[in-house]
């Protein structure tokens, strides 16, 4: 991996220059909080933000979107407008990077997808490191740090910006600016060393997963589950800002006056009722308290089986966006904690 | 194949639906090419009143005996019955209060005259007669409408989301009024299917879709009870367009 070093002050001109590689997209200030948006200018940029509302999974994973259209006795036609569109997606945190690695694992795995894959060859991500905040817990979940899945990614050590170039097209945007970019030297390396320091010991929240999984096969009968069922709004918003959460649900729209159409399908929550509902009429998970438990079985056990660590990154999305408080770190914290059931 | 007869009809309510269906002025010419429209008193003065007719639209909540009297009749002589909008789905503004004594709330509105009009506590139209399909909405949405027709058409039925406003307003990425602002916002119990369009111009949802496929009505009161709102100030904003079984 290459390490190059930025001065601060050119950071502008860097991203004038990267523009040749794709539109624009930055975290921008929106009442507060902050949302992935094409740039119209560069200082609406804001670097230093807690999280965006919504993962940067909305580039690959649109909430809505158009699969194929269909016509009786003509076959179907696959939609792949946007699916080329050049984006840099500037200023990702390594919990999404992270999460984004993941979802590669699962829509370019088995079951290939055409258009999640067509979108992540063309979009190109550039990182930033973070501080954490009080929701984050991304250190717990192995996912503050990413060594790949991005094309350059910048830690802010004061007057520069360190960039690891992860892929050829992070190399090219370097050449592309001609000399803005330094190599580093022994300082810049302990700049480094403190920054990654002094993050690790800003966290202010932490969970353990080793063995998690097992907890969660012994708690399965926990009441925790039925307390969080009466609680839960079922209102989708944690699978929706969830950068992991790739469940979608595939309908048919047919026009008006014949049987063709278009299929489409649109962001999922396994919270809904109709998640786990079958044409029969049976529904696998109808009450709330089964379905809040799935989702978090599959988040921190089921993932584990399948694919070797949790899906979870700890962006503290969820905890944000729950109306009623559910916290994922509170409910991993109660089910570890020794209920003393000998002395009772 | 002729085209499928079709009614579209209002019993007490603001019309606000059938004004949609009137507002879909792009799609009109195509809708009325493949539907024949034989009784919607709004749009025409040449209606025939008794004809049999494949599908019903009626909109509005049963608010009289001569409403339910005429919802009847529309039942016996439609194959397909669609209730129209919220009053229609869910009984909306009207049913508000229909736990009420009516005598004094007629005495009050209208004097002791009142006393001899012909008015009931309002009713949905699934209580009075059997119901295919429900398009909720205040107003229904268009495309919900036309999607209606399309699939009927086709002898299948449209599928509304059954999720909630949040859901919809997590999409397009809105603030949340209910967590940052405090607000008293229905979205987490209403239905979605109108994109959150209030939320998204930073006004709560007031629940105008009528309650969602699932609603957690005692976590949602006790979590806005937590914000400091007081029980009837909740009761009389969720009672508006829910009803008493949904909305207690």
């Amino acid at each position: 991996m290459k390490i190059l070093k930025l001065p601060k002050e050119k950071l502008d001109l860097f991203a004038s220059v990267v523009q040749q590689f794709g539109e624009l997209h930055a975290p921008v200030e929106q009442d507060g909080k902050y949302v992935f948006k094409r740039l119209m200018r560069w200082s609406d940029a804001r670097l230093e933000y807690d999280r965006t509302i919504l993962p940067p999974k909305k580039y690959f994973l649109p909430p809505r979107e158009t699969l194929f259209r269909y016509r009786p006795g003509e076959g179907f036609v696959p939609h792949t407008e946007g699916l080329d569109q050049r984006i840099i997606l500037f200023g990702v945190h390594a919990c999404d990077v992270y999460a984004i690695n993941i979802l590669d694992r699962v829509f370019a795995g088995k079951y290939p997808d055409p258009y999640y894959q067509a979108r992540r060859k063309h979009i190109a991500i550039i990182g930033i490191d973070c501080s954490p905040d009080k929701h984050c817990f991304c250190r717990s979940m192995r996912a503050d740090f990413v060594d790949h899945g991005f094309d350059l990614f910048f830690y802010d050590t004061g007057d520069y910006y360190q960039a690891l170039v992860g892929t050829a097209l992070g190399d090219d945007m370097v050449l592309a600016t001609g000399s803005l970019f330094e190599p580093v030297d022994g300082t810049d390396i302990d700049d480094y060393k403190r920054r990654s320091w002094n993050k690790r010991r800003a966290f202010q929240l932490e969970v353990e997963i080793r063995d998690l999984p097992e907890i969660f096969e012994m708690e399965y009968q926990s009441e925790i589950w039925e307390e969080l069922g009466e609680k839960c709004l079922s209102c989708g918003s944690c699978s929706m800002v969830c950068p992991t959460c790739y469940c979608y649900d595939v309908a048919d729209h047919v026009e008006l006056g014949s049987r063709a159409g278009r299929r489409a399908r649109s962001w999922d929550s396994c919270l809904f009722a109709s998640h786990a509902l079958v044409a029969s009429g049976e529904n696998f998970r109808g009450p709330r308290a089964s379905r809040i438990k799935f989702r978090f079985y599959h988040k921190q056990r089921g993932f584990v089986a399948e694919y070797g660590r949790p899906s979870c990154v700890g962006c503290g999305r969820c905890i944000s966006a729950c109306p009623v408080g559910i916290d994922v770190v509170q409910v991993i914290d109660r089910l570890r904690r020794v209920q003393d059931v000998a002395s009772r | 194949m002729s085209k499928p007869t079709v009614g579209i009809f209002g019993l007490t309510g603001c019309a606000g639906d059938q004004l949609v269906i009137l507002n879909c002025e792009d799609r009109l010419l195509d809708i009325v090419a493949l539907i024949d429209i034989r009784d919607f008193l709004m749009a025409s003065s040449e209606n025939d009143e008794g004809c049999p007719l494949d599908i019903a639209l009626v909109e509005g909540a049963v608010l009289s005996r001569r409403d339910a009297d005429k919802l009847r009749a529309i039942r016996q002589r439609s194959k397909i019955l669609v209730a129209l909008g919220t009053c229609a789905v869910w009984g909306g503004v009207a049913a508000m209060d229909r736990g009420k004594d009516r005598a004094r709330l007629l005495e009050e509105v209208y004097g002791e005259i009142g006393l001899t009009y012909d008015s009931s506590p309002a009713q949905a139209l699934h209580e009075v007669v059997k119901v295919d399909l429900g398009i909720a909405g205040c107003p229904i949405e268009k495309e919900h409408f036309i999607a209606a027709v399309a699939a009927l058409l086709n002898g299948d039925t449209p599928l509304y989301p059954e999720y909630p406003v949040c859901t919809e307003c997590r999409m397009r990425e809105n603030n949340c009024l209910l967590i940052e602002r405090g607000e008293l916002c229905c979205g987490p119990i209403t239905a979605g299917g109108c994109e959150a369009r209030c939320p998204e111009l930073r006004v709560p949802c007031v629940g105008c879709r009528g309650p969602a496929g699932d609603t957690n009505v005692p976590s949602f009161v006790a979590m806005l009870e937590q914000k400091g709102f007081d029980r009837q100030q909740l009761a009389a904003r969720l009672r508006t367009f829910a009803p008493e079984g949904v909305a207690q």
